[in-house]
């Protein structure tokens, strides 16, 4: 592991008297990959968003969070990808209006430069003919674009750490591997870190060098990918890695069957 | 029973007020409110027997107030009990029977929408002449069409629902159907429009009678401001004090209907 | 078609038939009267004996049937004549064409600054719901909303007219004083800015409403998470993102608020003695001329018509997700 990049030390997160998250510490380092996994109401959410500062104001947050030297700054420092895309874009703006915003708004361009950064980014998510498409509304585009668009916007600021809270669950699965193999390019290409909440033990297998089990907003577990999945300690990732074989097998093996040229 | 919030109780409180002072109107302020009781144009405060005044001819102003109240409230409740009834039988209907019945009964619904509620009132109430029922006619007749639009989308949301295949499977027919079993879940959200309606009804009324197109056998706060009115400049409080009433009696209605209407929101 | 076009056509294709049921709807009403217009002309000319009487009835087509009156009431619409009003002894296309423009301006203004100053406050409202600026600015204008604008009238009378003499109060304006071009613009402007109040403020105060309980409803939905997540400023997400959408809905309600406008122009006409369509309107009913009050009826529902229309159409630019004519 080289410098630690984003630090998060004892951190606490309760809703009144429910505690959601427990005394939660991770490291990432710059260009790290790390999967929260665990079961629908495990905490692994609201973990990833106290992390981006997201929780709604009722939360109660205690501990640090430390990224070189300070809290970060969201949309510079951290990005955001949620699960629902059309949730995450403004429905009467245009996409490329959306995104020059941010980038407006953090690194200080005019607005023309700032639309042509726009049309790089939407190049960058593979929008096809991104500069036409800048003055298009979300409503134009199909679910895994709006994904893409919600993506750009999220890079628009620059940020270098990106947290995705199942970016792909409201997505079909030829669609979402698409967007899963983006993300990846995108760590391996631009420099970014990745934190990506998911229930999809394959897919953070796939994604992710690092895992960290949540359960009952505690990490029961955590370490390099392949080693954790091959030799969980903890029952609860040990079930949780046998729900998924008994359960997911059938899908994955499906999935090479599907011509994925004709898709494109 | 629901607890209402603290805006609710206010306006509730308002209104039970008024309806008492409506009710006992005569012990109140005994014999005719519009006959003269005294010296012209008093001042309000200016003398123990007519606190709030007297008018151009003497009448007073007090007296006036309360028993105004009778008509406000027994027009406004009455035609917006109309306006709901009427509106939601034109709704129900409409969303019930659909098709030819259903675009006939919301094209007169729109085209009742589209004349203005208070020119409707005045050309009726140019035909009938004035008195209560008239205007309660009057009032309710530009005051239905919510309603109507609003339990027809009710309606239409719930014809499918399970009840109502259950109606027909027992075999109840169609308006049976329509009258005992979707009415009474649709009236929910037209109800919630009561308060609007009476608000609005109140608010004709009071224009209509300052008009001069009121009941001229009743006292009623509209006719009241408009006497005033011819005073405006030397006594403007005999035109001002009956608008206060109004406004109160508006309000404690919004209130209401708000407060219910945050209720509702409320429950899952 | 070109879709423009195309959205014209289908209007007028809804619009005919609820034109037509308003006319027979007020044609009925106004039938049921006691006293035809032969008699409210007496009431108001003095005696005249039986044969004129018979002559009037004849010339006004009253001694035929009601299906006969409807009938060659509608043959002279179809050619754009309303009749004739015997109050004013002119045909009812001129009183209304001299009339209506006054209410028009009058009402344009008063919803331009409702909608204008609503909206504003809405959003100072809206841009923290539950915020103390927020309850202060919403039970305030559930006040508002429950004054009468006539009343509103002759309070701002007392106070700007008679006691401070700023305004002036009633009319149109100056009579008989000879200015022309600007001098009698501003002229009419200082008359109009009691009466504009006066019809504005309950509309103001019901468009702060909507406003500020759409902004309310907006900020829970998810993709303002979207917004705060990009870390934009909290400005920026108020004005560009939740008040652009909440204004989409508050915009629709303005074509059916020109109806309720058009009945509220009635009663501030009269307090401020402004010679307009509203007025007319009462003028007709105390004046129990049956053939101005049809025409009255019947262009307050075109004018809210083609207002409705309007609203539609400036919708359809303003919400990209609408596209007129597919």
């Amino acid at each position: 592991m080289t410098e630690t990049y984003l630090n998060v030390r004892n951190l606490n997160v309760s809703y009144g008297k429910t505690i959601a998250i427990r005394n939660v510490s991770l490291q990432l380092a710059k260009g790290d990959r790390l999967a929260l996994i665990g079961m629908s109401g495990s905490g692994k959410s609201t973990l990833a968003m106290a992390i981006a500062g997201l929780l709604p104001k009722q939360a109660h947050i205690e501990g640090t969070i430390d990224f070189a030297g300070r809290r970060p700054k969201l949309g510079s420092d951290i990005g955001v990808l949620f699960q629902d895309a059309s949730g995450s874009l403004d429905p009467v703006m245009k996409v490329g209006d959306q995104i020059a915003e941010v980038v407006m708004t953090h690194l200080g361009m005019s607005w023309i430069s700032a639309r042509v950064r726009a049309a790089e980014l939407l190049d960058r998510v593979k929008i096809p003919k991104a500069l036409s498409r800048l003055n298009s509304y979300p409503h134009e585009f199909s679910g895994g674009q709006k994904q893409r668009i919600a993506l750009a916007a999220a890079l628009a600021g620059n940020p270098s750490i990106l947290i995705a809270d199942e970016p792909t669950s409201a997505l079909d699965t030829v669609i979402q591997k698409h967007i899963v193999d983006l993300l990846g390019e995108l760590v391996k290409d631009g420099g970014l870190t990745l934190l990506f909440v998911t229930h999809d033990i394959a897919l953070a297998s796939q994604q992710a060098d690092q895992i960290a089990v949540i359960y009952q907003g505690e990490v029961v577990e955590a370490g390099a990918s392949g080693q954790l999945l091959r030799e969980p300690r903890h029952p609860y990732t040990k079930a949780l890695i046998n729900t998924h074989i008994s359960l997911d097998r059938p899908r994955s093996k499906r999935l090479p069957q599907i011509d994925m040229a004709g898709l494109q | 029973m629901k607890t209402l919030n603290l805006e609710a109780k206010i306006g509730a409180i308002l209104l039970v007020l008024l309806v008492l002072m409506a009710l006992f109107a005569p012990l109140i302020a005994p014999g005719d409110p519009l006959a003269i009781s005294g010296e012209a144009m008093l001042r309000p405060f200016a003398s123990e027997a007519h606190w709030l005044g007297t008018d151009r001819l003497g009448r007073d102003v007090l007296a006036g107030l309360v028993h105004g109240t009778r008509t406000t409230l027994l027009v406004a409740f009455f035609s917006a009990a109309a306006a709901l009834i009427v509106g939601s039988i034109v709704g129900t209907l409409s969303g019930f029977l659909g098709g030819l019945a259903d675009i006939v009964l919301m094209r007169i619904t729109e085209a009742f929408q589209t004349v203005p509620g208070f020119l409707l009132a005045l050309a009726t109430i140019s035909v009938t002449g004035p008195s209560v029922p008239t205007l309660i006619l009057a009032i309710s007749l530009g005051n239905w069409t919510q309603a109507a639009r609003v339990t027809r989308a009710e309606v239409l949301s719930l014809r499918e629902r399970d009840f109502v295949a259950a109606a027909r499977t027992l075999g109840m027919r169609p308006l049976e159907i329509a009258f005992r079993e979707i009415l009474p879940n649709a009236f929910g959200p037209t109800a919630s429009l009561a308060a609007i309606s009476v608000a609005t009804a109140i608010l004709i009324e009071a224009a209509l009678s300052f008009l001069g197109f009121g009941d001229p056998n009743r006292v009623t706060w509209g006719s009241m401001i408009a006497e005033g009115r011819t005073v405006l400049r030397a006594a403007p409080y005999l035109s001002i004090v009956p608008g206060i009433a109004l406004v109160v009696t508006v309000l404690s209605i919004h209130l209401i209907g708000r407060g219910l209407s945050h209720t509702e929101r409320l429950q899952p | 078609m070109p879709p423009l076009a195309s959205f014209f056509l289908k209007r007028l294709l809804t619009a005919l038939p609820v034109l037509f049921i308003v006319l027979v709807g007020s044609f009925l009403l106004l039938e049921a009267a006691s006293g035809d217009a032969v008699d409210a002309y007496i009431a108001r000319s003095g005696t005249l004996d039986a044969q004129q009487i018979a002559q009037l009835r004849m010339e006004w087509g009253l001694d035929q049937g009601p299906l006969y009156r409807f009938e060659a009431y509608v043959t002279a619409l179809a050619q754009g004549d309303l009749g004739w009003s015997t109050a004013f002894e002119r045909p009812v296309t001129s009183v209304i064409a001299e009339r209506l423009p006054v209410t028009l301006l009058l009402m344009s203004i008063a919803t331009g600054l409702a909608f204008f100053l609503g909206s504003l406050l809405g959003i100072a409202a809206g841009a923290r719901p539950g915020s103390v600026r927020d309850r202060l600015l919403s039970t305030g204008s559930l006040a508002l909303y429950a004054v009468p604008g006539f009343w509103l009238g002759l309070v701002l009378i007392v106070v700007f007219a008679v006691d401070l003499r700023w305004l002036p109060i009633g009319g149109m304006e100056s009579i008989a004083s000879g200015k022309a071009g600007l001098a009698r613009m501003a002229d009419i402007a200082v008359h109009l800015v009691l009466p504009v109040c006066a019809l504005a403020m309950v509309y103001l105060a019901l468009y702060l409403r909507l406003m500020r309980d759409r902004m309310a409803e907006i900020w829970r939905d998810p993709f303002v998470k979207g917004l705060e997540a990009r870390g934009l400023t909290r400005r920026r997400i108020v004005w560009r993102h939740v008040a652009r959408n909440a204004v989409l809905p508050v915009i629709t309600m303005l074509g059916w608020q020109s109806a309720a406008m058009l009945g509220g122009s009635v009663v501030v006409e009269s307090v401020f003695s402004i010679p307009g369509f509203g007025r007319l309107a009462a003028e007709a009913v105390a004046r129990r001329d049956t053939p101005l009050l049809l025409g009255v009826l019947l262009c307050s529902a075109i004018t809210v018509i083609i207002a409705n229309l309007l609203v539609d159409l400036a919708y359809g630019k303003l919400d990209p997700r609408v596209r007129i004519g597919r």
